[in-house]
């Protein structure tokens, strides 16, 4: 029976970043998530395990805020987490995010299949995925549409820019999920209720080696312009013709 | 100084690639060097559209992954510490970029809409979007070799020059790769390629059910434009392929008039249009988001206005 670590970043909900003074980021009053990819990492973890059997562990790596993830995260189904939580873990590169989960996972949580959303929702970088794979010197698939799992053998659908590559590697392994790849669930009041009685065990930074150094510095985060004229027409014929009108005006007609 | 590297993973990415390395390497005083695998007969091609240097990965079996040539990279950039890394912004190309640059112990910026030299700090910055497009976020680079993604026509293609000299070099061979690739599906496309169309029209989910598209394509004809939807109504509905959807995880257009019909204007769909040259929108909810992004918009309902709409356009053009 396989074993899968799915994991999860808790996220600013992009929806709520609001433009603040001088085109600076504005997130005072930001509401949080699982990424959304994530969600499709962990439903898959869960829809193997319902196929297989198996344990699924639900991990993350973030400030202590990120608790409420967790519970989020397990009340999708996991059997349970580990939260490896520090107030420096805010700003972490994908590099050092991978660095930390390679050290948790590799010597405290036995495993058979790793996922990964294809991407986080807030940077989308895309990175932790396979580096991850790299530290851990596991195969890594990512752009992964669909998965099978017969014994030690992975069959995974690859979205190239081609079209789908059917590939196939040994257990363990990593694969990053496209969001098609399922439907997560919305889980429930139960789901809720147990996911708060599940182990989570909780890592520090004094449980971990000192963490790998910056590669990049952010320089500035402003809010993309995407200011345009803003003009408003109703439903009313006239205005549709002076709609119209704009459009013929614009140059934009033929 | 190792230079600039570029990964060729295809003839049109780089091509694109090209354009921006050998500006950076102008800037910097670098050399451009292309890793090229499989078709030699572009060697020449690449020497003469600005590469100083090409190094030639040799061919792997059928059943290997791209992916293969990851340690063959890593090793060779290990040896050699380029400067900065180009690979392009693809499914394989963001992936064997991240292995690298783990290898490497360095920085990848993903998906970069701009690279630049700063001659003050003597470093490369990249630009990128985050928060679903709904930020800037600019970057240095603080570890060697820098890296970088970039996004396919980010750049235009690298025009010949006069000059085709340059050095060849062949790559060793990569260990076998624990991935094996069983079957090749390639894309049937079934919908035209709209990233260089001139009129989009976009539905969203203000459509209550497929037969309905055909009000989006009534006004497509009518303005001689393309259809094109967000990424609910391919990958959700299927109602629509793939090809058609704009946006974050879909493609990027730029065409001059954008129409959006039933599409609240969540930011990773407005990303894709953000290089629109005109942005109109009709939504029955007044405070959809897209309205504050769009140059022109009607409130009201997609299944009303758009009859009326094609009627005005037909009249307008004395039809």
């Amino acid at each position: 029976m396989p074993n899968m670590i799915a994991c999860f970043k808790w996220v600013v909900d992009e929806a709520y970043v609001r433009s603040g003074a001088s085109g600076d980021l504005d997130l005072s009053s930001v509401d949080y998530k699982i990424s959304d990819y994530d969600k499709n990492a962990l439903e898959e973890a869960v829809a193997v395990r319902e196929r297989s059997g198996g344990v699924v562990t639900a991990v993350t790596v973030g400030v202590p805020e990120a608790g409420k993830g967790v519970k989020d995260a397990l009340s999708r189904g996991p059997d349970k987490a580990f939260f490896i939580r520090d107030p420096a873990f805010r700003d972490l590169e994908p590099s050092q995010t991978a660095a930390i989960m390679a050290e948790v996972i590799r010597d405290r949580i036995p495993f058979d299949l790793i996922l990964c959303g294809e991407g986080s929702s807030d940077l989308y970088a895309r990175q932790v995925g396979p580096r991850l794979a790299e530290i851990l010197g596991i195969p890594c698939l990512t752009g992964v549409q669909k998965i099978s799992i017969e014994g030690t053998r992975l069959v995974a659908e690859r979205r190239t820019e081609e079209g789908v590559d059917v590939a196939e590697t040994v257990l363990p392994a990593l694969v990053t999920v496209l969001p098609d790849i399922n439907t997560p669930r919305i889980p429930g009041v139960r789901d809720t209720l147990m996911a708060s009685k599940k182990e989570t065990t909780v890592i520090g930074m004094d449980d971990l080696p000192s963490l790998p150094g910056d590669t990049m510095k952010t320089l500035s985060m402003k809010t993309a312009s995407l200011k345009r004229q803003g003009v408003r027409f109703t439903a009313e014929r006239d205005d549709v013709a002076a709609f119209v009108d704009a459009l013929v005006r614009k140059g934009v007609l033929e | 100084m190792a230079g600039i590297w570029i990964f060729g993973e295809t003839r049109e990415r780089t091509l694109e690639l090209l354009t921006a390395g050998t500006s950076l390497a102008e800037a910097s005083g670098q050399t451009v060097s292309v890793i090229l695998r499989g078709d030699e007969s572009l060697v020449k091609e690449y020497l003469s559209r600005g590469a100083d240097e090409i190094m030639i990965l040799p061919e792997i079996a059928g059943d290997q992954p791209l992916e293969g040539y990851v340690p063959v990279i890593a090793g060779e950039a290990a040896r050699l510490s380029p400067d900065l890394v180009l690979f392009p912004a693809t499914t394989r190309g963001r992936e064997m970029a991240a292995r690298i640059a783990s290898c490497l112990n360095t920085g990848l910026c993903s998906d970069c809409t701009a690279v630049s030299w700063n001659p003050e700090s003597e470093a490369f910055e990249c630009e990128r979007l985050a928060y679903g497009g709904a930020a800037v976020q600019k970057i240095a680079f603080t570890a060697q070799p820098a890296m970088a993604t970039i996004p396919p026509r980010t750049y235009g293609p690298a025009p010949a020059k006069e000059t085709g000299e340059g050095a060849l070099r062949h790559l060793p061979e990569p260990p076998p790769s624990p991935v094996r690739i069983v079957e090749r599906k390639k894309r049937e496309r079934s919908a035209r390629d709209i990233r260089d169309a001139r009129i989009i029209v976009a539905a969203g989910r203000g459509f209550v059910k497929q037969e309905d598209l055909e009000i989006a394509r009534s006004l497509a004809e009518a303005l001689g434009g393309e259809i094109a939807c967000t990424r609910p109504l391919s990958e959700e509905y299927h109602w629509l392929p793939d090809e058609l959807c704009i946006g974050l995880s879909g493609i990027s257009v730029k065409p001059q008039l954008y129409i959006g019909l039933g599409i609240s204007g969540q930011i990773q769909h407005i990303t894709g249009i953000r290089d629109a040259g005109l942005i109109a929108a009709v939504n029955k909810d007044e405070n959809a988001p897209i309205f504050q992004m769009a140059d022109l918009g009607i409130v009201g309902d997609l299944y009303r206005v758009v009859p009326e709409l094609i009627a005005e356009i037909r009249k307008a053009r004395g039809e």
